[in-house]
C-alpha cells in the first residue's frame, strides 16, 4: 500500500516536472557561472512578473474547461487606463482603482458571454483578445506614457528584501493564495467539478454559469493586476503592451499538467511548469539563445509532454494484449475522432 | 416564401446577410469618406485582403473537422522567408515553381501538424500551439535572424502585386486578389462536390455518425491540416510579394485574424458548417472595416475595438438567428407528413 | 422457408464487465422473412444488433452469412456484407443535407458527387417508402420520424440483405407505420431478410413471420407467429427468475410529500398525476422511452414541465434548477452514474460531499478533509461501500458501490424526497440486495421514494404502489395487491389496459 503511494506520486506528473527542472537546473549551472547570482536568480522572476500572474489564475480558467486568449490584452488595457488616468492628473492609487475595475469589466463581459450566450470561450475571448487592445489604442493611440512617480516604479523595479522586489512577493503570496482556493476551498472543488463533468456537477445543484462568470471576473481582475505590475516594472506603457503574452501564459498552464479539456491539473504542477519554463528561458538566454528559439523549445516540450504520456499508454496497452493473447490486437488503430477542446464542453 | 426556402438553403441564406452587410458597411464610408468609390480604394482593399482570404480557405478546412491551426502566421512567415531567401541566391525560377514549392513546404509543415493530432491523438489547439512556436523558431534559425530585402528579389515579384489580371473599366484584379480567388473557387467546388469534402462536413458535424458510417477520421484530419499548410503556404508567397521585407516576424498574429474572418464568415468553430465563400465574405468585411477606418483618419486608433466588436456581434447574432432560424426553415420543407411524431396511436 | 438461412448466430455471447449481455444465444434469419425479436430492456436486443453491425465483437460464438462465417469488426463490413440497422435513436449528420445523409456510405465508391443526381436517386428512395420529403433540406431540426425516415432510407441504399429494425415504430404515426409496413412487405418480397425490434405487439404479429423472445441475455423462445399469442410472449418475455429478491416490508405511510396534478411537457410526456407520500415507495414502470425519466428531469428542475402543477409539502412550487430541487429536501439518482451522477475523476469522498460542501467549511472557508473523510467513512460504512480508500476515484469504483457512493451523496443532503433511476442497473446481484435493503430502510425512515425501474421483479418487490407509463401517457396506478409481472407489461406495451387486474387473472 505505501509502497504503491510512493510510486504513483514518482509517477505523477509533477515529479517529472521537478526531474526536468532539476535538470534544466544542472544545465544552466554548468553553462554559465552567473546562473546563481542573486540577481539572475532575481530577474527569473522579476522579467516575467506579469506573464507568471496571469498564469495563476489562467489555471483556473483552463481547469474550469475555458479558456481566455484576451488576457494579454486585458492587461494592456489596465497599464494604459492606469497610465493615463495617472496623466490627467489622478492619483495612482485611483488609477490603479479604475484598471481593476475596467479588467473586472472586461471579465465579466466575456464570461457573460461564454456562460449565458453559450459561445465558444476560444471565439468569446478571441474577440475580447482584438477588441480590449483596441480599446486600448483608443486611449493612448500610439503615444506612450510614463513618468510615473518614483514610489510606483520603485515598487517594480528596486529589490524589496534583497533583489526581489516586492511584486514578486505578491506573485508568491497570490500562488499561495491560488493554491488553497483551487485545492481547499468550496469554489475549486467546483472549479474542478465543473471542468470534469458539467453536467455531473450541474445534477448535484452548482451553478456552473456563475462559477464561470467568476471566473473570467478574475481572470481579468488579475490581467489588470499584471497590466499595473507591468507600468511600475517598465516605467511606461504603450498599447501594444505584452501582445502575444496570452500564448505563453497558455503554453506553461498546459505544461504543468493541466488537461486542455479541463477537469486535471494542480497548482503545484502549474507552479513547478513555470519554474521549468522560466529557468529554461533564463538558462538559453545566458546562453545567448534568442527569444523565438526559446519559445520554440518550450512549444516542443508542450507537445512532447502530451505525446509521450499518449504513447506510453498505448504501449501499455500493447503488451497487455501482447500477454493476453488477443487477437483483436491489430484493429484498435484510428478509430477515435480527435475533437477540438472547444467542442468537448458543450 | 416557401419557394424561396426551397431554393436558397441556409448555409447561401448567411452569405446573402454578409453581402447585405458588406454593402450597408460600404455605403456608410461612402458617405464618411471622400473619394471613397475609387478603384484605389478597391485595390488597396482587394490586397489587403487577399492573404487572409487565402489562409482563411485553409484555416476552413480544418474548422470543418472540429480543429484548429494556430500555427498559420508562423508558416506564413517561414516560407515567406524561406522563398525570398531562395529567390535572393537563385537568378531566375518560374512563377509556377516558387508557387510549388511554397506549397510543398507548407503542406509539409501541415502534415506534421496533422500526423500528430489525428494519429498522435493531442488537441489540435496543444499542438499548432507547439508548433506555431516551433515553426518561427525554425524561421529564425534558418535566417539566423537576418531579414530578406526587397532589394534582394528579382523584379518579377516585386512587380506580381501590380500585374493585372482582368480589367472590367478601371478597377482591376489583381495577382494577388486572383491567386485567393482562384483558392476559393477552387476550394469552393471541392467542398461541394468531391467526397472529400463532404466527408469533412461528415466528420465535423457528427464524429459518432461518421464512424458509424466507415469514414476513416485520422486520414481526412490529417490532409485537412496538410491542405491548410500548403495554402499557407501560399499564403507565404503573397506576403513576399506584397511587402518585400521578411523579418523574423513575418506573419506573426496573422492566426487571430483567420479565425476570426473564418467566424465571422459564419465557419462554426464547434466543426461541420460554414464555406470558404463565408470565409472570404469573412474576410472581406473585417479587411473593409480595417482600411476604411485607417482612411478615417480621427478613427485611426478604433480599428481594433470594432474589429473585436464586429466579431463578438456576428457571433452572437449569427448563434441566435440562425439556431432560431434553422428548425423553421427546413421544418416547413417537411411535406406529406401533416401529423405529429407523437399523435397518439 | 424451404431457402437455407441467410444470417446465422450460433451461440454467441458477450460480457461487460460483471454483467452478461448475452449468454449463447442462437438466431437464424431466412431471407425474406420477417423475425420479431423480442424481449424486456435489458434482455440483450441492443447488444445482439451492435454485434450483429459490428460495433460490437462477441466474446465467443460465430457469425455465419450464407453458410460462411464472417467477421465484422467495424460497421463498414457490416455494410459490404450488406447488413444494416436502423436504431432506435437515429444518428444523422445534422449539417449535411438529407440526400447526403442518405448516400453517405456510398461515397467511397464515387470521388465526385452529382448533386442532381443525388437528388433524384433520394427522390426516389424516399418515393419508395412513400414519403416526400425536401432532400435539399438540412437534417438539423428535422423531426424524429423524418429522421427515421431518413435511416431507412438510408438502409434500403445499400442494397441490404439483413435490415435489423430496432424499434423503428416508435416515433412515427399510424399513417406512417403503414407506410413502413408497406415497404417492409416489399423488402420481404425481394428477399431481405428483416430483424424487427418493437414493443408495440399489435405491429409484431401485423408483421412478423416467426417471434423470438429474449430475457436476460438468454434466448427462451422461438415460435412461427401463428402459434403465439400476446400471452405467451408476454409470459416469455417477463417469466423471470424472482429468486431471492428482497421484498420491501410494509411501512407506515405518513402526510403526502409530492402530488402532481396534469404534468406535460410535450411531446416527453403528458398528464400525469400522483401522489407520493412519507414512507413510500411509488413504482414508476414502463418501457425505455416510455418518459418516465422526462418526468424524473422535470421534477428535479432540469428540463422544468410546461404545464400543470406540483405540490411539495403542501405548496405549490415551480422547479427550476436542481440546486433549487436539492435545497428543498428533492434529490434525483440517475440513470447514468458515468455522465449525471459522479465526477468520475474525483475521489469518492469528494463526490459525496459535493452538494453539501459549503456545509464543511472552517471559519476560514477551507474545506475540511478531516471532516469530510469521516461523512465519508461514515457511510461507506452504513452503506458498506468496498473501497480500499477514501480517496480513490470514483470512476474506479464497481457499478455498485458507484451506485452506493451516488446515495450517500444525496443521503448526506438529508432530503425528504428521492427520486431513484434504474437504482440497480448494470450492478451485481449481491450489491443489488444492499441497495434493495437500503431503499427499504430509509422508507422505514420516512422518505418518500419515487423508483424508475425497468426491471419487474424489482418493482413488484420494492414498490407499494406501481404509475405505468407508455409513451408518455399515464396507464394506470396499480395498487400492491394488483401489480403482477404480467398486468404492468401488458399495460406498459399497451395491451387491455382497461381492465388489468381480470386480464391479469385469467392469464395466471
Amino acid at each position: 500500500m505505501q509502497r504503491s503511494k510512493l510510486w504513483a506520486r514518482l509517477k505523477s506528473w509533477e515529479a517529472l516536472l521537478f526531474i526536468i527542472l532539476c535538470v534544466v537546473i544542472f544545465v544552466n549551472l554548468r553553462l554559465s557561472s552567473h546562473y546563481l547570482d542573486l540577481n539572475n536568480l532575481a530577474n527569473i522572476f522579476h522579467l516575467s512578473i506579469e506573464k507568471s500572474l496571469m498564469v495563476l489564475i489562467m489555471a483556473f480558467v483552463i481547469i474550469n474547461g475555458e479558456i481566455d486568449l484576451s488576457v494579454a490584452s486585458i492587461m494592456a488595457l489596465g497599464a494604459t487606463v492606469l497610465a493615463e488616468r495617472y496623466e490627467a492628473g489622478w492619483s495612482i492609487a485611483a488609477g490603479l482603482a479604475l484598471a481593476l475595475l475596467v479588467g473586472l469589466g472586461c471579465g465579466l463581459l466575456n464570461g457573460l458571454f461564454v456562460a449565458y450566450m453559450g459561445i465558444p470561450s476560444l471565439i468569446v475571448t478571441l474577440a475580447g483578445q482584438i477588441g480590449y487592445r483596441g480599446a486600448a489604442r483608443i486611449i493612448l493611440e500610439d503615444r506612450s506614457v510614463g513618468d510615473f512617480p518614483k514610489w510606483f516604479t520603485s515598487l517594480g523595479q528596486d529589490g524589496f528584501i534583497g533583489p526581489f522586489p516586492i511584486t514578486s512577493f505578491l506573485f508568491l503570496a497570490l500562488f499561495i493564495l491560488g493554491l488553497v482556493v483551487l485545492q481547499y476551498s468550496v469554489f475549486g472543488r467546483y472549479v474542478y467539478a465543473i471542468g470534469n463533468n458539467r453536467a455531473a456537477a450541474e445534477y448535484a445543484g452548482i451553478n456552473a454559469k456563475q462559477v464561470k462568470v467568476t471566473l473570467f471576473m478574475l481572470s481579468g481582475l488579475i490581467a489588470a493586476l499584471a497590466g499595473a505590475c507591468y507600468a511600475a516594472r517598465l516605467g511606461n506603457v504603450r498599447a501594444n503592451a505584452a501582445e502575444g503574452f496570452e500564448l505563453d501564459v497558455i503554453t506553461i498552464v498546459l505544461l504543468g499538467g493541466v488537461s486542455i479539456f479541463g477537469g486535471t491539473g494542480t497548482m503545484l504542477g502549474v507552479g513547478l511548469s513555470l519554474l521549468v519554463v522560466l529557468n529554461l528561458r533564463n538558462g538559453m538566454s545566458l546562453s545567448n539563445v534568442d527569444g523565438n528559439t526559446q519559445t520554440s523549445v518550450v512549444g516542443s516540450l508542450l507537445i512532447l509532454s502530451v505525446l509521450i504520456p499518449n504513447w506510453m499508454q498505448r504501449l501499455q496497452r500493447l503488451l497487455s494484449h501482447l500477454f493476453a493473447k488477443n487477437p483483436k490486437l491489430f484493429n484498435r488503430g484510428g478509430a477515435a475522432e480527435p475533437k477540438s477542446p472547444v467542442s468537448v464542453h458543450q | 416564401m416557401r419557394r424561396v426556402r426551397r431554393l436558397v438553403p441556409l448555409q447561401r441564406l448567411r452569405e446573402l446577410s454578409l453581402v447585405l452587410i458588406l454593402i450597408i458597411v460600404i455605403v456608410i464610408f461612402g458617405n464618411q469618406i471622400d473619394n471613397y468609390y475609387t478603384p484605389r480604394t478597391f485595390n488597396r482593399i482587394s490586397s489587403t485582403v487577399a492573404l487572409i482570404t487565402l489562409v482563411a480557405v485553409g484555416q476552413t478546412l480544418v474548422l470543418l473537422t472540429r480543429n484548429v491551426d494556430l500555427s498559420v502566421g508562423s508558416m506564413v512567415g517561414f516560407t515567406a522567408y524561406y522563398l525570398g531567401r531562395h529567390l535572393s541566391k537563385t537568378e531566375d525560377m518560374s512563377p509556377m515553381v516558387l508557387a510549388a514549392m511554397a506549397m510543398g513546404i507548407g503542406g509539409a509543415m501541415g502534415l506534421i501538424n496533422g500526423l500528430l493530432v489525428a494519429y498522435g491523438r493531442i488537441p489540435a489547439i496543444v499542438v499548432t500551439l507547439g508548433t506555431m512556436a516551433i515553426y518561427r523558431g525554425a524561421l529564425v534559425r534558418y535566417s539566423d535572424s537576418k531579414s530578406v530585402a526587397t532589394r534582394e528579389l528579382p523584379p518579377w515579384i516585386k512587380d506580381l502585386p501590380q500585374e493585372t489580371l482582368y480589367k472590367f473599366g478601371e478597377y482591376e484584379l489583381r495577382a494577388l486578389p486572383g491567386i485567393a480567388l482562384g483558392a476559393v473557387i477552387i476550394f469552393f467546388f471541392i467542398l461541394l462536390y468531391s467526397s472529400f469534402g463532404r466527408r469533412l462536413y461528415a466528420i465535423g458535424s457528427s464524429p459518432e455518425a461518421a464512424h458509424l458510417a466507415g469514414i476513416h477520421a485520422p486520414r481526412m484530419v490529417t490532409l485537412a491540416f496538410t491542405l491548410c499548410g500548403a495554402l499557407s503556404g501560399l499564403g507565404g508567397m503573397v506576403y513576399l510579394a506584397r511587402f518585400g521585407t521578411i523579418t523574423v516576424e513575418a506573419g506573426r498574429g496573422l492566426e487571430l485574424q483567420v479565425v476570426a474572418a473564418a467566424v465571422v464568415g459564419g465557419v462554426s468553430i464547434t466543426g461541420g458548417s460554414g464555406t470558404v465563400l463565408g470565409a472570404m465574405l469573412g474576410a472581406i468585411l473585417i479587411g473593409t472595416l480595417e482600411q476604411s477606418l485607417i482612411r478615417m483618419q480621427i478613427n485611426e486608433f478604433w480599428k481594433d475595438a470594432v474589429m473585436g466588436l464586429c466579431i463578438i456581434v456576428a457571433v452572437s447574432v449569427d448563434r441566435i438567428l440562425i439556431n432560431q432560424l434553422t428548425p423553421w426553415w427546413s421544418r416547413t420543407e417537411l411535406q406529406r407528413m401533416p401529423e405529429e411524431p407523437h399523435a397518439e396511436v | 422457408m424451404t431457402a437455407d438461412p441467410l444470417l446465422e448466430i450460433r451461440n454467441v455471447s458477450k460480457q461487460f464487465g460483471a454483467t452478461k449481455a448475452l449468454d449463447s444465444v442462437s438466431l437464424t434469419l431466412y431471407p425474406g422473412e420477417v423475425h420479431a425479436l423480442l424481449g424486456e430492456n435489458g434482455a440483450g436486443k441492443s447488444t445482439l444488433i451492435k454485434i450483429m453491425t459490428g460495433i460490437h465483437q462477441p466474446d465467443s460464438g460465430e457469425i455465419l452469412l450464407q453458410g460462411h462465417p464472417i467477421s465484422l469488426h467495424n460497421s463498414a463490413q457490416a455494410q459490404k456484407h450488406g447488413i444494416a440497422a436502423i436504431y432506435q435513436e437515429p444518428l444523422v449528420f445534422p449539417d449535411l443535407n438529407i440526400a447526403e445523409n442518405i448516400f453517405i456510405s456510398h461515397q467511397r465508391r464515387n470521388p465526385l458527387v452529382r448533386w442532381g443526381k443525388l437528388y433524384r436517386d433520394a427522390e426516389k428512395v424516399l418515393a419508395q417508402l412513400g414519403v416526400a420529403l425536401d432532400v435539399r433540406a438540412l437534417a438539423r431540426g428535422l423531426p424524429l420520424a423524418a429522421q427515421q425516415t431518413v435511416e431507412i432510407a438510408k438502409a434500403i441504399s445499400m442494397d441490404v440483405r439483413v435490415l435489423i429494425m430496432d424499434e423503428p415504430t416508435a416515433s412515427l404515426s399510424i399513417h406512417e407505420v403503414k407506410q413502413l409496413f408497406a415497404l417492409v412487405r416489399n423488402l420481404r418480397k425481394a428477399g431481405v431478410a428483416i430483424l424487427f425490434i418493437s414493443h408495440r405487439m399489435d405491429e409484431v404479429f401485423e408483421i412478423a413471420d416467426r417471434v423470438t423472445v429474449f430475457r436476460d441475455g438468454q434466448f427462451v423462445s422461438m415460435a412461427p407467429v401463428a402459434e403465439v399469442t400476446p400471452e405467451r410472449a408476454i409470459r416469455d418475455m417477463v417469466g423471470r427468475e424472482i429468486g431471492d429478491i428482497f421484498v420491501k416490508e410494509p411501512s407506515p405511510r405518513g402526510d403526502v410529500i409530492l402530488s402532481v396534478k396534469a404534468l406535460s411537457r410535450e411531446p416527453r410526456f403528458r398528464n400525469i398525476n400522483f401522489e407520493l407520500h412519507a414512507g413510500e415507495v411509488l413504482g414508476l414502470a414502463g418501457l425505455v422511452g416510455a418518459g418516465r425519466t422526462d418526468v424524473a428531469l422535470a421534477l428535479f428542475g432540469i428540463a422544468p414541465a410546461h404545464h400543470g402543477h406540483i405540490e411539495y409539502l403542501g405548496k405549490e412550487v415551480h422547479i427550476h434548477s436542481p440546486k433549487q430541487a436539492t435545497q428543498m429536501g428533492m434529490v434525483y439518482v440517475p440513470e447514468d452514474r458515468r455522465q449525471h451522477g459522479l465526477v468520475l475523476p474525483m475521489s469518492l469522498m469528494a463526490n459525496i460531499s459535493l452538494p453539501s460542501v459549503k456545509n464543511y467549511r472552517n471559519q476560514f472557508g477551507m474545506v475540511q478533509h478531516h471532516k469530510e473523510a469521516a461523512t465519508a467513512e461514515h457511510y461507506r460504512q452504513q452503506l458498506s461501500i468496498r473501497t480500499s480508500s477514501l480517496s480513490m476515484p470514483a470512476g474506479k469504483l464497481s457499478g455498485g458501490n458507484q451506485q452506493k457512493v451516488v446515495l450517500s451523496k444525496w443521503l448526506n443532503t438529508k432530503p425528504r424526497l428521492l427520486i431513484l433511476d434504474e437504482p440497480t442497473r448494470g450492478i451485481d446481484v449481491g450489491a443489488k440486495q444492499e441497495v434493495h435493503r437500503l431503499i427499504n430502510d430509509l422508507a422505514q425512515q420516512g422518505l418518500a421514494i419515487l423508483m424508475i425501474s425497468s426491471d419487474l421483479p424489482e418493482v413488484l418487490a420494492m414498490s407499494d404502489r406501481v404509475l405505468v407509463m407508455r409513451e408518455g401517457q399515464q396507464m394506470g396506478i396499480f395498487e400492491r395487491h394488483e401489480a403482477t409481472q404480467e398486468t404492468i407489461m401488458a399495460a406498459a406495451i399497451g395491451q387491455s389496459v382497461e381492465k388489468p387486474v381480470e386480464r391479469a387473472a385469467e392469464y395466471a
